[in-house]
């Protein structure tokens, strides 16, 4: 009997899987190469099929908003909110660089709650917590609507 | 002119020091000083059935080729910047080449217990420039500057070969606290007989296989 619904076959990911397109959506938050390779590697590469593909798909959705736009990247000296790297407890405070090298600036979500709240803290918890493919692909697409939000809906 | 039994049990003993391709082209290179090509063929059809990577190499030299080509170029760009280099299984003469062009990077030889060599004494022969660590401990070396390497052998499509201590440590979880996750392809060449000691795994494992 055939599944009563389709699953992303490993062939038909790899063909929609443009990882140029998201290293080049991504380059005016990550100017280095190497870490881009990383966070498109944690987005597209690793975890469940089905995410990878959804992130793929979003992501490259919004990279077409952002070409018709004229939005850019939040200024280097905003805020950011860090993406931890998925360690276990005991080694969090141990390890140097423990965090991705793609964080998302922190004025995106004082659209939705005030800087500081326990509301906002929640979203942040919500948004950088579970595994990497879904952190950072949470956090890419922040820096997305944070660009398209700031060229078209000033605070 | 025959190689001795004694022959074998040392490179046991060579290949879990010196690494496996390491280990094929120093006792290739002494066999073939000793008895030529004839010997080395020899050393193909007794030891070589044992070990692939051994069997390979003697390919190669009974090929024209006596001495391996070590490109430092790739590896050393997939390691740039970074803070630390992570080492999963040994190639000595491929390590002497790389250590020294790291920089800054701390490179560490991750141990297991699964393999009876003096880790310590291992890392001594690069003068302090390799420190060692338990691979069960390898996520302290984790981090958004760290790079975990290996060596692969005989690479082969999507398909390559491994240290089995590689599969301890390249689990989806350390996979995504590394900057990037390195295969070194050491063999330059297929192997033709089973690869016994070796771990078949897939090429789409890394981020990045040079040669």
């Amino acid at each position: 009997m055939p599944p009563h619904h389709s699953r992303a076959a490993p062939g038909a990911l790899a063909r929609i899987l443009d990882r140029s397109r998201i290293d080049a959506l991504l380059a005016p938050w990550l100017p280095d190469a190497a870490d881009r390779a990383f966070v498109v590697r944690c987005v597209l590469d690793e975890g469940p099929a089905h995410h990878r593909g959804a992130n793929y798909v979003l992501l490259a959705l919004l990279g077409q908003l952002l070409e018709k736009s004229a939005a850019g990247a939040a200024p280097a000296e905003e805020p950011r909110v860090p993406v931890p790297l998925h360690l276990p407890p005991h080694l969090r405070e141990q390890v140097k660089h423990g965090t991705f090298p793609l964080g998302f600036p922190a004025r995106v979500l004082d659209r939705l709650a005030p800087r500081g709240s326990a509301e906002q803290a929640a979203m942040v918890d919500c948004v950088t917590d579970g595994p990497p493919q879904h952190a950072l692909a949470n956090a890419a697409m922040l820096c997305v609507l944070d660009a398209l939000l700031s060229a078209q809906v000033p605070k | 002119m025959t190689i001795q039994r004694s022959v074998f049990e040392a490179f046991r003993v060579a290949s879990t020091e010196l690494g496996m391709c390491s280990a094929a082209w120093l006792f290739t290179r002494e066999v073939a000083a000793a008895g030529g090509d004839a010997l080395v063929r020899e050393l193909q059809e007794t030891l070589g059935l044992e070990y692939a990577a051994l069997h390979a190499v003697t390919e190669r030299w009974l090929g024209g080729t006596t001495k391996p080509a070590i490109s430092t170029g790739e590896v050393v760009r997939a390691c740039a910047g970074a803070a630390n280099v992570a080492v999963v299984g040994v190639e000595a003469d491929w390590l002497d080449a790389l250590v020294p062009l790291l920089g800054d990077a701390k490179v560490t030889l991750l141990t297991s217990p699964l393999v009876p060599v003096d880790w310590e004494r291992l890392a001594a022969n690069f003068g302090g420039r390799v420190a060692t660590l338990d691979m069960s401990a390898v996520q302290q070396l984790a981090g958004a500057r760290s790079v975990l390497l290996t060596f692969c052998y005989g690479t082969r499509g999507d398909q390559t070969w491994v240290d089995p201590l590689w599969m301890r440590v390249s689990g989806g979880d350390v996979r995504t606290q590394f900057r990037s996750i390195v295969g070194w392809e050491v063999l330059g060449t297929a192997m033709q007989v089973y690869p016994r000691w070796l771990t078949e795994t897939s090429a789409d494992d890394f981020a990045e296989l040079v040669s």
